[in-house]
């Protein structure tokens, strides 16, 4: 049953059934046999916790101490909206942690599939900004729900080159005529719905009336026919501004940082009516699997070091205070940041949390219209 | 019947299960196809099974409620959002099929008539590029179709046209073309068999009798050929209604088919019994269609 005799004899076309048959159930079997001989060697990926996160920040930037600590990077998930993740989580995923945003708070932790965390077993915690996690909804029995890692705006990145200004930059520039197919939008309606909100100036206080409802979805079906792609992946639609393809999108921090690093003629806007602005950050699973990897998780993530990558890399503001120490303040002001946050987030409009009613009936208006209706 | 003496010829009467099974031939065939029919059962009927009765339900709040009823469907019939999805799927998927069988038919009969010693090669070949993943295939395309991609960095190159051509990706058309070329080895294959099966003798008779290669071609080739064409236009038309990845990437707002708003159920908007009812609906109406092929399949083989 030599290889070599088996191949000629096929060159040949004397291969006799049987023979081939032999052949075949032999590689069949090596086949089979391949993975579960070398599995002692491989480290078990289960020890790890898993961090549910937004697509991109799975990247070992923040995991320093992690690594230090266990030798290797912990397991990763992603996902492209809060709403998305929400979902899988209830379908019965379990991740460790998830990274959901303050005002998803209430209803996630309304859901029972959450824990406060033990801020105790945090050794980095008392550097991170109280003002980011110190409201009431966020603090059960003195334990927060969520800690809080990184905070930023939603607003849009524009080619300075494309995109001809009409006097002050604001939410305008995405309902621009002008530019009809060339413009962009965050799919998730966590963003989308909100800054719908700003442009048509329904205060958020006010943001789940019918009548807010009604402008809202007004103004997003009066932009529809003007948007080429509604997505939640950034890398799409940061290739689609460089290339020109788009010449505005609804973005966050990070686009911007890319591609002004990539060197392509972009601006982070400030709109006149305010960004959206937001903290976010990570929520651990009543049922974690794995606590103290999941623990680990944590505090690597508030880290100074991790904090600093956040801002440096991706442009979003970090939750630990020391991190900012590393830069200048022309720096923090270049990205849009600032040593005190509430600075930033109260200039702009910060989220309020709803009830998951509001949220149904929302992203149930919000898929309609963009699917067209 | 002679035997050694002192023994008696003993035959051990065969059990009760055996003799039942000896006597009704239908019972021995349903034994047979048990661990089939099994796995069947659990994969396939149970939870289509699921399917129709989780689209009964409805909800409140984040929780299901299980009470039986036709609120979804009517909600259905009453939102015009469905029925332009379905037929815009409909349209999609029987554009995209009529393309690739035309398109690969001529392949087919290549191999199948000129292809000599080396067919199972050309088969190899021509369905390679179909051994990547689904989802490299149609990033490709978005790479080929894109603003800077291969098509419009060709077609300003060579001077046709100024500008790129913004409406070949994210709308209907690239769906169009993604699709026709994802499904492509699925329409290759039963045309190739169905060509593969003509008697070429036929074929001679024919040339004796007077025939040119054209005539042979459409008074023989053709007609015998058209169930491999039928069986390929289902197996391609069947699978495209529902797709779902191929317009979340490249269809763009205009160009999401009725997957889309499936996904969209089950996942954001987290309405399962809503999205149940729907699947329900998509499957009954690709049932229609598929009743219709075969009944197409059926006047062609008379």
């Amino acid at each position: 049953m030599d290889v070599l005799d088996q191949l000629g004899a096929v060159r040949e076309g004397k291969l006799s059934r049987r023979a081939f048959n032999r052949s075949l159930f032999a590689v069949g079997i090596s086949t089979v046999m391949m993975p579960v001989l070398p599995r002692r060697a491989l480290a078990a990926p289960e020890d790890h916790a898993t961090w549910f996160t937004w697509g991109g920040f799975d990247i070992p930037d923040y995991f320093d101490e992690y690594v230090a600590k266990r030798g290797e990077l912990p397991n990763f998930s992603t996902y492209g909206s809060a709403e998305e993740a929400l979902n899988k989580l209830q379908s019965g995923f379990v991740a460790d942690i998830a990274m959901p945003c303050m005002t998803d708070v209430p209803r996630w932790s309304e859901t029972g599939l959450f824990q406060p965390i033990d801020t105790s077993r945090l050794s980095n915690w008392p550097d991170i900004m109280p003002d980011l996690w110190n409201v009431p909804y966020n603090l059960k029995d003195g334990k927060p729900w969520l800690v809080p890692w990184e905070w930023g705006q939603t607003s849009i990145v524009y080619r300075t080159d494309l995109f001809e200004l009409q006097g002050e930059e604001s939410w305008d520039m995405l309902w621009d005529q002008r530019y009809a197919g060339r413009l962009g939008m965050l799919g998730g309606g966590g963003d989308a719905w909100w800054c719908a909100a700003i442009k048509a100036g329904v205060p958020f206080d006010q943001i789940h009336t019918d009548e807010a409802f009604e402008k809202i979805s007004a103004v997003l079906r009066e932009q529809r026919p003007l948007i080429r792609v509604y997505s939640d992946d950034t890398t799409s639609t940061d290739t689609a501004l460089a290339a020109g393809e788009l010449v505005a999108c609804m973005a966050w921090n990070s686009s911007a940082v890319s591609l002004i690093g990539q060197g392509v003629p972009v601006k982070f806007a400030k709109p006149k009516e305010g960004a959206l602005t937001w903290v976010c950050g990570q929520m651990l699973h009543a049922q974690a699997p794995n606590l103290d990897s999941a623990y680990d998780i944590l505090d690597s993530l508030m880290s100074e070091a991790a904090s600093a990558a956040l801002i440096g890399g991706s442009g979003y503001g970090g939750s630990n205070r020391k991190a900012y120490d590393r830069f200048t303040d022309d720096e923090l002001a270049a990205l849009g940041l600032s040593r005190n946050p509430l600075e930033i987030l109260e200039a702009g409009h910060l989220g309020i949390p709803q009830t998951a009613e509001w949220d149904r009936r929302m992203t149930e208006t919000w898929e309609q219209i963009k699917l067209g209706f | 019947m002679t035997h050694a003496a002192g023994q008696s010829l003993r035959v051990a009467r065969p059990s009760a299960l055996v003799r039942f099974l000896h006597r009704h031939e239908g019972w021995r065939g349903y034994l047979l196809m048990a661990p089939a029919l099994l796995l069947m059962a659990a994969a396939i009927i149970f939870p289509i099974g699921m399917t129709l009765v989780m689209s009964t339900w409805s909800l409140s709040g984040y929780d299901m409620v299980a009470t039986p009823g036709l609120g979804n469907y009517t909600a259905m019939a009453e939102h015009p959002m469905f029925r332009v999805l379905i037929l815009r799927s409909l349209t999609i998927a029987l554009t995209c099929t009529a393309v690739t069988v035309l398109l690969c038919y001529p392949m087919a009969y290549f191999v199948a008539f000129h292809g000599g010693r080396h067919k199972a090669m050309w088969l190899i070949v021509m369905t390679l590029p179909f051994w990547t993943s689904y989802l490299l295939r149609v990033f490709a395309w978005k790479v080929v179709l894109g603003y800077e991609g291969v098509l419009n960095t060709g077609l300003i190159g060579l001077g046709i046209v100024d500008e790129p051509i913004a409406a070949l990706l994210y709308s209907q058309t690239a769906v169009t073309i993604v699709l026709a070329h994802s499904w492509a080895a699925f329409a290759l294959l039963p045309i190739y068999v169905s060509l593969e099966k003509i008697d070429r003798s036929y074929l001679e008779a024919a040339a004796d009798l007077g025939d040119g290669p054209m005539k042979r071609f459409w008074r023989i080739t053709f007609p015998l050929s058209l169930p491999g064409v039928v069986a390929a236009f289902i197996m391609m038309f069947v699978p495209t209604v529902g797709e779902y990845i191929t317009p979340a990437m490249v269809g763009g707002p205009d160009g999401m088919m009725i997957g889309n708003l499936i996904q969209a159920m089950f996942g954001p908007m987290n309405n399962w019994p809503a999205g149940a009812a729907l699947a329900v609906v998509m499957m009954l109406t690709i049932g229609l269609a598929g009743l219709v092929f075969v009944v197409l399949d059926r006047l062609l083989r008379r």
